[in-house]
Formats: structure tokens, sequence, C-alpha cells
């Protein structure tokens, strides 16, 4: 037994004690292919899967490095059977590799014969392959470049992608690097996305994944695809680009619901290109519009599945990927690591966090108790009205009223489901209210006055919050809300609450009915939130006053 | 040497000695001990071997070199050279297969008589030449000295004096006994873990006496290990008496974990792990055919009773000796190791049958498995393992086991992670406020609302929770767990039930006080559950005169609330509640009216049909009988006089169905149904 921070459990989940004092080093050792899974306080999960086990391949790390750094910084000694699969699992990756061959063109080749013959066997794999060129190689038809390497990472035989890539239509882009730098990770992700081909580029919310996109393009000086969640996202992304490329208004096109422009750099939302009419796409020319030579998918992670198809298709085009996590909740990790590329840079949260780059929000959950009489109500009604019952209890109102008061004169969002509790907000709080029947242009207009302070407070539905980009905002305070993906919730969370200048710490409120539905809700918030490693208290309605603002 | 004994019948010992592929001067050493041990003797005309030497050796199939005993009158080694060389190519090849093949074969067509010159095929050839003997039947023997002469004069190609060397590799002594270490502990928790599940789920034995494979897999599956590790498991419980076939609750035959295993979960990890491994050592079980199909295609159950080997121990006791001579800081080599061993095990023991060395193998591997061995090499304590002395092996391997801790870090996450193996008392209090997400070396425990309830359903209070948790916690308990605790212990217990025969209200708190602390009234069973409420368990007219007798005035509350006053000397009974609802005494009423109609109809037939004249009644017993066949025959209406259940008698308005077996079933129409009546109780039948 030595003394390490690390515990191996049987079912590959790695435990890393925090306060450890070699900590920060044990950290450093099993990053590189071990998932971080929850990022409480004491102990941080992290797992090993065979796709981080791969990714750590792909970068260079190999099954010697990771049963070393397991054996080193262990507290006790590690399950026998997890090193032979470390070592087996490793072993895999890289047997096939997908080659250009100047005569036969892409050709799939393996060292390893008997490999080779099991993959060729495969029912799945048949339909994809040429003819065999010689014992160690066979012929692969380009356009099955992606469907290939998603069926061998299926089969448990991931194959490298060595047949480089278009260099696209070439494009000048720069980064304008006035009055701003590129911090140091940032340039670290795109050399080693660059260095890499494609991949994927995993940074906490809040760091920047916008600037990372816009110096791998300053690297490809191609024209370029850029694949985002939504239209908010989207003119973010154009405003970012104007503001930090050489680029000018007129090179960025938006291609989405409303407007539909293709220049050389061009962003478009997930939602269009995935639009079905007829059972056909109508979209998707999209693709083959221009010759991109980058694409970058922003927020991986919830990539939808068409897109998927579509990526399988452009093989022979740079990908890159954006995320904040590469664990998704359908589960789809595979499809990522095979059609977008292994993970390229995955920057620890912490140490961002130490060069002050990001800052956790200081959330509280406000526990309210129902006035008896809404408690009847509540006991009596239909389970399908309770949450809206629980949520817009009037014991609600008061409590925003305290919060608003006690951090008066910082910028402070107000952020709810039910349009009436909104309005009856909005008039007590004498602030404008942004909800789905609001027009863009006032939506943008409110927005832009909250950026740039003259609107102290702003009263928003979940329709307008979605993706919004905020930074000045210091005080959220969420009244309803479904909480429905987790990821979802850290996403808003962590785009809403960027680091202030003043070195002031962000807040979070969200007000929950006690015992009801609405605090069961919370609890599963709460414990993502935890495991993100967020600050996370509880307050009783009553004791607000007491807190420190 | 007993071999090339047996292979030259008798013979010199020079030139016994010259026949062993070894070392003369440690062939001669041999020779001399078979003669100390009276294997062999020497007889005037040389060395021979013990009669029943030979006949012991020749009951085990085949002997090592494969060569059988020559034949009584051996030709010179040089005669016999001469033959083989005239042999043609076909015929050499032949007689070197039949060589390799344990000196045994068969000729089907050759004739057994034929001089060299005549031989047409290659068998006759040999046969001819003698260089292989007619036995009965087809079989042909190939003899001792044209074994020899194959090989060169030897009894074996190779040298047999030469040990195999094990192939090694340099490791870290530290390295090996980590690595065993963290196998033991895995092994002690399984074990545990699968004998806590079959303490609540135990699987049943199959009727073959063994674990069926669904079981084994469900097994497999609550490990995290594969179906050979999760059969090693349970064949190293059953091994160390930890698991027994026994009944379960509903009878059925069903593995259960013994009583010695709450002995053994008392005990220091490395004692357990110590018991394990002894268990295993000293069984003659093979967990390793577990899976794999027998000579009849039938697939090997775990705990299968026939799945013991007599061999299995000697391999596991063999593995360990021969991993012991592996110097400290060296283990078996990757790949080429535990084969090296094998190999050395065979020529340690050269007469086992050819299973010994899967054995061996198998019992490699379960060393690792169980931390006797670690990375291939013998660590301190699996070295005292293989000297047989188990309470010094647990002495060796306890310092290299994580140390039981007394803490757990309580997370915001509402996680608790004890960072080892916890104390027997805080885990099982931990387990009742808590669920478990994962094990290994550490155990992360969940606490949810409905883990928290299972606490306080066990009896435990806010704050008997609030206490365990700071005083088994390092860090402070974080502020969203005591809320949840608060929350579920707000909840809990909100509503309470219980049993009463009466209640006391009083506005004067301190008059209710004094009834209920009255010594007087102890019987009554008074219990305050307000200040202003209390309850009694004794019913209304025992409570009311005794708390008179104790100086209260109790009035007497109907069930809507109002107060009746009633005088104290009008004596009361207790209003008997109606055990059913109002409406089910109607139905009773109108389906009593309906019954009473009914019997008054049959009552007017039985009038009706009244006859004239009382001959008409029968009254013997087979006048009865015969009248009641006739009614049935005739589909008619009979009355009868019957004696009832209480011995009334009465009469009964019937239309006859069935005789048989003394019974008389018929249509009551009094009854409106199908009756039974006994015959013996018919008092007679008469027309209706």
């Amino acid at each position: 037994m030595n003394d390490g921070p690390l515990i191996v459990q049987s079912d590959k989940t790695l435990l890393l004690e925090v306060d450890h004092p070699s900590a920060v080093e044990a950290r450093k050792a099993i990053a590189p292919f071990a998932e971080l899974e929850r990022s409480p306080e004491h102990i941080h999960t992290y797992r090993l899967t065979p796709l981080g086990l791969w990714n750590a391949r792909a970068a260079g790390h190999d099954a010697e490095q990771v049963v070393d750094a397991l054996l080193t910084w262990s507290r006790y000694a590690v399950p026998h059977a997890l090193l032979v699969d470390v070592a087996e699992t490793m072993g895999r990756y890289g047997r096939l590799r997908l080659e250009k061959h100047p005569v036969h063109g892409l050709v799939l080749s393996s060292t390893d014969r008997p490999v080779l013959e099991e993959v060729l066997r495969a029912k799945k794999v048949a339909g994809m392959i040429g003819s065999r060129i010689d014992d160690d190689s066979v012929a692969v038809h380009p356009s099955e470049r992606g469907n290939l390497k998603q069926a061998l990472l299926k089969l448990g035989w991931p194959a490298e992608d060595f047949a480089g890539y278009v260099d696209g239509e070439a494009h000048a882009i720069d980064l304008a690097e006035d009055g701003w730098t590129l911090r140091p990770y940032q340039r670290e992700a795109a050399d080693s996305f660059w260095d890499g081909g494609s991949g994927v580029v995993v940074l906490p919310c809040g760091a920047g994944k916008t600037i990372v996109g816009a110096a791998s393009m300053a690297h490809a000086r191609a024209t370029t695809l850029i694949l985002v969640t939504n239209t908010v996202s989207a003119r973010q992304w154009k405003d970012e680009l104007v503001a930090r490329t050489s680029l000018t208004e007129d090179e960025i096109g938006e291609y989405s619901g409303a407007v539909k422009e293709i220049r050389p750099v061009t962003i478009a939302t997930y939602q269009v290109l995935t639009t079905k009419r007829k059972g056909v796409y109508p979209h998707l020319d999209l693709l083959d519009a221009r010759d991109w030579g980058l694409i970058v998918y922003d927020e991986v992670h919830l990539l939808p599945a068409p897109i998927f198809r579509m990526t399988a298709d452009l093989q022979a085009r740079r990908r890159l990927g954006l995320t904040a996590t590469l664990v998704r909740e359908d589960g789809r990790e595979g499809e990522v690591f095979s059609l977008i590329g292994p993970k390229r840079y995955d920057a620890p949260w912490k140490d961002i966090e130490a060069q002050g780059y990001i800052a956790p929000a200081d959330c509280v959950e406000v526990r309210v108790s129902l006035p008896d009489g809404e408690r009847l109500a509540y006991a009596t009604s239909d389970p399908d009205t309770r949450y809206r019952l629980a949520s817009c209890t009037h014991a609600k109102i008061d409590v925003v009223r305290r919060l608003v008061r006690q951090h008066a004169g910082q910028p402070t969002l107000v952020i709810g489901q039910y349009i009436d509790q909104l309005d009856e907000i909005a008039e007590m709080l004498d602030a404008p209210v942004i909800k789905g029947e609001t027009p863009v242009k006032e939506r943008q207009r409110l927005f832009n006055a909250f950026r740039s302070g003259e609107i102290g407070l702003l009263v928003v539905s979940k329709v307008a919050n979605f993706s919004i980009d905020l930074p000045s905002a210091e005080v959220a305070i969420q009244v309803s809300g479904s909480f429905g993906s987790r990821q979802e919730e850290a996403q808003r969370l962590g785009r809403l609450l960027r680091p202030k200048t003043e070195g002031r710490s962000a807040h979070f409120y969200t007000i929950v009915s006690r015992d009801t539905v609405d605090a069961d809700f919370a609890q599963n918030r709460q414990r993502f939130l935890a495991e993100q490693g967020y600050a996370y208290r509880i307050v009783d309605a009553g004791d607000l006053t007491a807190e420190p603002s | 040497m007993l071999d090339a004994l047996l292979v030259a019948g008798q013979t010199t010992s020079a030139e016994l000695i010259s026949i062993v592929h070894a070392d003369e001067e440690r062939t001669a050493a041999a020779l001399q001990r078979l003669l100390d041990l009276a294997l062999a003797w020497e007889a005037p005309g040389g060395v021979r071997a013990l009669t029943g030497v030979a006949d012991a050796m020749r009951g085990m199939p085949g002997l090592v070199s494969g060569l059988r005993p020559s034949s009584p009158e051996p030709a010179r080694p040089d005669e016999v050279a001469a033959r083989i060389a005239e042999l043609t190519p076909a015929a050499t090849a032949l007689l070197r297969h039949v060589d390799d093949h344990g000196g045994e074969g068969t000729t089907g067509s050759a004739r057994r008589t034929v001089s060299p010159a005549e031989a047409r095929s290659p068998a006759e050839e040999l046969i001819s030449r003698r260089l292989l003997v007619p036995r009965d039947g087809d079989a042909v023997v190939l003899p001792g000295e044209v074994g020899l002469a194959l090989r060169g004069g030897r009894t074996t190609r190779e040298p047999v004096d030469e040990v195999p060397p094990l192939a090694t590799s340099p490791r870290e002594a530290t390295m090996v006994a980590r690595t065993a270490a963290g196998a033991a502990f895995d092994v002690v928790r399984r074990v545990e873990l699968l004998l806590d599940h079959w303490g609540v789920q135990p699987p049943s034995v199959l009727r073959s006496g063994g674990l069926a494979v669904r079981d084994l897999k469900a097994v497999a599956r609550e490990l995290h290990v594969d179906e050979p590790g999760a059969a090693l498991v349970v064949e190293v419980a059953l091994a160390s008496g930890l698991v027994a076939e026994a009944a379960d609750t509903d009878g059925t035959p069903s593995w259960l974990p013994t009583d010695e295993f709450d002995v053994w979960s008392g005990l220091p990890l490395a004692e357990r792990w110590a018991r394990l491994v002894g268990g295993w050592l000293a069984s003659s079980r093979v967990p390793s055919l577990v899976g794999s199909r027998d000579a009849a295609g039938k697939s090997w159950n775990a705990l299968a009773p026939e799945l013991s080997s007599g061999l299995s121990e000697e391999a596991r006791r063999l593995a360990l000796q021969g991993l012991a001579e592996v110097p400290e800081g060296e283990v078996l080599a990757v790949g080429t190791g535990i084969a090296s061993l094998v190999q050395r095990i065979a020529w340690l023991r050269p007469r086992r049958p050819t299973v010994f060395a899967d054995l061996v193998t198998a019992a490699l591997t379960e060393a690792a498995v169980l931390g006797v061995t670690g990375a291939g090499g013998l660590p301190p304590s699996g070295r005292c393992v293989a000297a047989g002395d188990l309470p010094a092996a647990a002495e060796a391997i306890a310092p290299h086991l994580p140390r039981p801790v007394d803490h757990v870090l309580l997370q915001a996450d509402l996680t608790a992670v004890a960072p080892g193996p916890l104390e027997t008392e805080v885990a099982r209090r931990l387990h009742l406020l808590a669920d478990v997400e994962s094990r290994g070396g550490a155990t992360v425990y969940r606490f949810t609302s409905a883990s928290l309830r299972r606490g306080f359903d066990a009896g435990w209070s806010s704050g008997e929770v609030r206490a365990f948790l700071h005083s088994v916690s390092q860090t402070p308990v974080p502020q969203p767990l005591e809320f949840l605790v608060d929350d579920v212990a707000r909840t809990f217990g909100s509503v309470r039930v219980g049993h009463a025969e009466a209640f006391l209200r009083a506005d004067d708190e301190a008059a209710l006080a004094a009834l209920v602390h009255d010594p007087r009234g102890r019987s009554l069973g008074l219990r305050l559950l307000a200040p202003t409420v209390a309850i009694a368990t004794s019913p209304l007219d025992v409570l009311l005169p005794r708390l008179r007798e104790l100086g209260a005035a109790p009035v007497v509350e109907a069930a809507d609330g109002t107060v009746r006053v009633s005088r104290p000397d009008l004596q009361r009974a207790r209003t008997r509640r109606g055990r059913r609802p109002a409406g089910a005494v109607e139905a009773r009423r109108a389906a009593q009216v309906q019954a009473v109609a009914t019997a008054i109809r049959a009552g007017d037939r039985a009038e009706a049909s009244r006859p004239a004249s009382a001959e008409a009644t029968t009254t013997t017993p087979s006048g009865a009988l015969a009248a009641l066949r006739e009614a049935i025959e005739a589909g008619s209406t009979v009355v009868i006089g019957y004696v009832d259940n209480h011995g009334a008698t009465g009469e009964r308005v019937v239309d006859p169905r069935r005789l048989d077996g003394g019974r008389l079933s018929a249509y009551d129409h009094r009854a409106d149904d199908v009756r039974e009546f006994a015959v013996h109780r018919i008092t007679g039948v008469r027309h209706a």
C-alpha cells in the first residue's frame, strides 16, 4: 500500500482525492486517458472507457504509460483484470490504418493480418470494401470512409485515419489580436487540433471555445462551415469572428431558418440542416455548396443524429469539434470519436480556473414554503398541474423582490417558464420582459441595452434565455423551469456567468417550493451542479436577509 | 531410471546406466536409490525390478518414455540396428510412427508369419524382422530393444537429468507483493459480496447438485467478473466452507452462506484471505472446468459435486512450490513463463496423466486471482502459502492490504466516499443510510431520501443521523446533505397511527396531565398525545366509572362531537359497533324475506301434496331408497323427512337428481338450489 491520491475501483472508476498533496500530479497523469465524470469538493470521479483509452492512444500515449500512471498514483493495489483490460483495449487502436495509396486510392491496411481478416469477414463491413490489394491491405471506396470507421469502431477495432484531407478553397483568415491575445491554452488547443488533423477540443464552459475555432480557421486559411446549435448562437459566432479575425461582416454568411446566405465562412444551425421535407433534407446541398476546407461543430455533445450521417460523407475535410464534455446523454460518444475524430485537447478545468479565465458561480437554492392555502390547493390538484402550482407560488415573488434589492446595482436576470408569473414579477419590479412573443428586434435591443448597462434588470422566459450570451449578468434568479437536460443546465450556467472584471463572483439563485415536485427537480439539478464542482448552498427564504451580498 | 529398468528387463547395472540418457554418475545414484527403496534388486543375472513394480507401472497408461519392455530374449543391439537398416523408407517411417505413439499398433490385414523376403507391405516387413511383435488379435508391439535402437540406444531422445529451465524475467518485488495484495483484497471482497447477496437471494441447487448457468451469470454480473472468475469465487467459497446447501424459507434446496461466514466476516482482512487460500489449497475442486463440456457433451456446472479431481490439490501444491524456486525479484516471464513451469512440473512428476498439465496451468491462474501470486511471481505471503504456513502468510500480506478506515468523505453531491474498507460497524450503519454506488478499494455511497427513510424506519432519529454523519466524516457535513436529512425527517412520520379504545379531551391541561399521571389510573392505559388530548387502552364502559372514581367528571362525546349528558347512576352497555355497513344489513334483510317466502311456498306445496293416508310414506330405509330412485327416474318431486345437523326433523320438498355414496343430490324447493342430503338422515319419502 502506498499513499497515493488515487483509488482504482474494479468497476473502472478512478477516485481522486483532491486534497491529497500529490493530487495535481496524479490528475495530470490520468487526465489524458480517463474521463472526468464528477467533480464535487473532495473526491473526483474519473472513468476509464474504451473511447477514453483510444483517445489517449491517438494522442500518443501507450498502454504502458497508462498502467504506469495507475500503479504509481494508486493508493491500493490495482485490480489485475483492469490492467489487463487496459492493455488489451489500447492495443486494439491503430492495428488498422486508413491510408492513401498512390495507385489504389483509399486503402485499409493492417500490420496484424488476423485482425484484418476478422474485420473483412464481418457483415457490417462487407459492403464498404473493394478488392483485396495484397495480404495486408484492401481498397476502400472513398465515400465509405466515414461509415467504415464507424463500423470498425463498433467491431472494437478502431482504425487510425492517415488518409489526409483536401485543402479546400483557400480564403485568407487571420486572427486580429488587437487589444487581446490568444490565451495559452487556446493556442495549444488550436495547434494540437491542427497537428492531429481532425478531432475534438474539450474546454469548459466559458473558456472561449469560439476563439479556438477562430484560431483553427486562421490555421486552415480556407473556407469554413460552422455548425451551431441555434440562431442566437450563430449571431454570437458571427460577432465574435468579426471582432477577433480579419474577416468582415460580408465574408460571413448565416444559414438558418430566417436567412440563407452562403459566404466563404458560413454559419449554419443544426436545425436548418436537419429540417426534413417530404423525406429529404432540402438544405443538405449546403455541405457541398463550396469546397470547404474546415468544418467546425459547436457543442458536439448536442450534435443531432442526422448530422452524424452527413458527417460520414465529409471525411476528407478537416473537422473540428468543440465541446465542454464528451459525455453525451444519448450515448453516441462512439460516433463523435469515429466521425469527427479523437479528442485532441482537453484542458483540466481546474487549471483554467486557476489561471482566472473562468470562475464558478455561487449557486444558491432558496427554499420557500407554500402558504397554507396553496399547500391545500397543491395537495388536491391533479398531478399534471402540480408543477405549475408549485413553481408559481406567490411566496416566490416576494423572494425575488428581496434578492433583487439585495443585489441592487448588479446586472440581474430573472428567468422563468410561466409567462403569467413573469409578467407579474416584471410588473412588480418594473422591468422589461422578453418572452416568446417579443419580436427578435426588440429582443436584440433589450439584450444590447442590458449588455451596455442601460438596463440593470431583465425578466426573460425560457424561450429567450436559451443560449443567450450575456457576459455582463452577475446575478441570475431562476423562478421556474423544467430543468430539462442536466447538460443544458450547465451550458446555460456557464454561458450566463462569465468571470467578472472586478473579481466579483456571480450568483445563481433558484427558488424552489419546499416539499413539492419543484423540490424533486431541484434535487437532480443540485446533484448535477455539485458533480460539476459548483459551490452549492441551500438557503431558507426566511434566512435570506442574513445573506451577505 | 525405473523406466529404463523395466524396458531392459533384467540387465547389468553398467548396461542399464548406458541406456539412460543422462549423466552416468547421477544415473548410478538413481539406481542405487531404487535398490535402497527395494524397488529393484540385484538378481544373479543382473539388476531387475520387483515383479510388483512392473505390474503397478503397467497399470498406468503407458510408460513415460513410451517404450515397451524388451522381449524375453532380446537380440543384440547391433543386430537390431542391422535389421532396421534393411528396411524400406516406408517401413522405417511406420516403425518410427509406432514408436512415437506408445509402441503399440494394429496391423489390419498384414500376415503374421512371413519371412523378410516375402514381405509385401511395410507392416509385414517389420513383423518378419521381429521389429514388431504380434500380440493377440491385430495388435503388434514394438519391443523395448527396437525402441532403444531407434532412439540411439537410450530410453529417451532428450537427456532426462537436465532440469527444464524456468523462463523468468526480473520484476520488482514490491510490485509483485502489491499486485498480489490487490488480488487478495479483491477476492475477499468478492466472496463477501457474493455471500451477502446469496444470503438475501439464494440461488437454488440444481437437481444434479450444481449451480445453474443462469445463476452463475448473475454472479458474474454482480461481481464485475467474467464467468470463469465467478466460478472460481463460488468454488473458493464452497471450498472454504462459507457456502453450503440448505433449504431456504420455501423449503427449496438452495446455496446459502453458512454460519461460518458470519464468523469469517468478523475476521481481519488478512485472516479472511488466509482462510480462503487454505480452503482453495486443500480442496479437490476443479473450478477451471466450469463452462466446459465433459466427454458426454454435458457442460460442467459450478458447485456440481462431480467437479473434483484427486490430482488438483497436488497440482496446486506443485505449482506453488515450483514458483517458489523463482528467486525474489524475478517472476515468470509473460507468455512463456507458465509453459516452462508446467514443463518443469511434468519433468518432476513424469508419471501424471496429461490432464495434470492443465490442472497446473489452472492452479497458476487461480493463484493469481486469489492473490497468492502477483504478476507471475510469489510475494513473501505466497511463499508462506507454498510452504503451507497460512498464519504466516496472513501476517506477511497484512501490511499490503488496505487498512480499514473509520471515516468517510461526505460531498455536496450527496455521496460519501470511504477511501478504503470501512470498519464493519461503520459500514453496517452507512449501508443502512445510503445506497452503494461503486465498490472496490474504496466504496462510494449515495444518500437519497429513500435511503435515509430506511434509516428512520430502522429507528434512527434525525439527531442520531446527523451525529453519526458528523462522527464519521472528516470534513464538515455538506449543507445539502443536512438539508436532505432535515427534509426527510420532517416528512417522516408526520402522520402517526396507533391503537386506542377511547380518547380524553380536556381544555384544562393540568387536569388531564394529573389524570394521566395518577398512579391509580395506571390500569386504564392512559397516554398523553398532546397537552389537551390523551388516549386510553380501556373501553369506555370501564373508563367512565374509573375516571369518576379518580375524581374526574367525564362526559361522553358522541361520534359527531356533541356532548351526551347522562346520569351517573344509569347503567349503559357499550353500543355494539356494527361490523357490517348499513347496506349489508338491508341486503341481508331482503334476502331473509325472500327466503321466508320461498320456505312458505315450499311448505304450501308440501301441504298440498300431503296424502290422505299415512301409508304412502315410505319409512324403511330400503323403501326410501327405492322411492328416491323412482323419483330420480321419473324426475318427479317428493317430500322427504330429514333430520338436520341440529337434530331437528323437518320436511323438504325436493326433486331428487342423483343418489350415490350414501348421499342424495336433489333440488331443494325451499333453498331454491341443489343440495346434498345424507341418506341415513332421511326419515321417509313420499310423493309430492
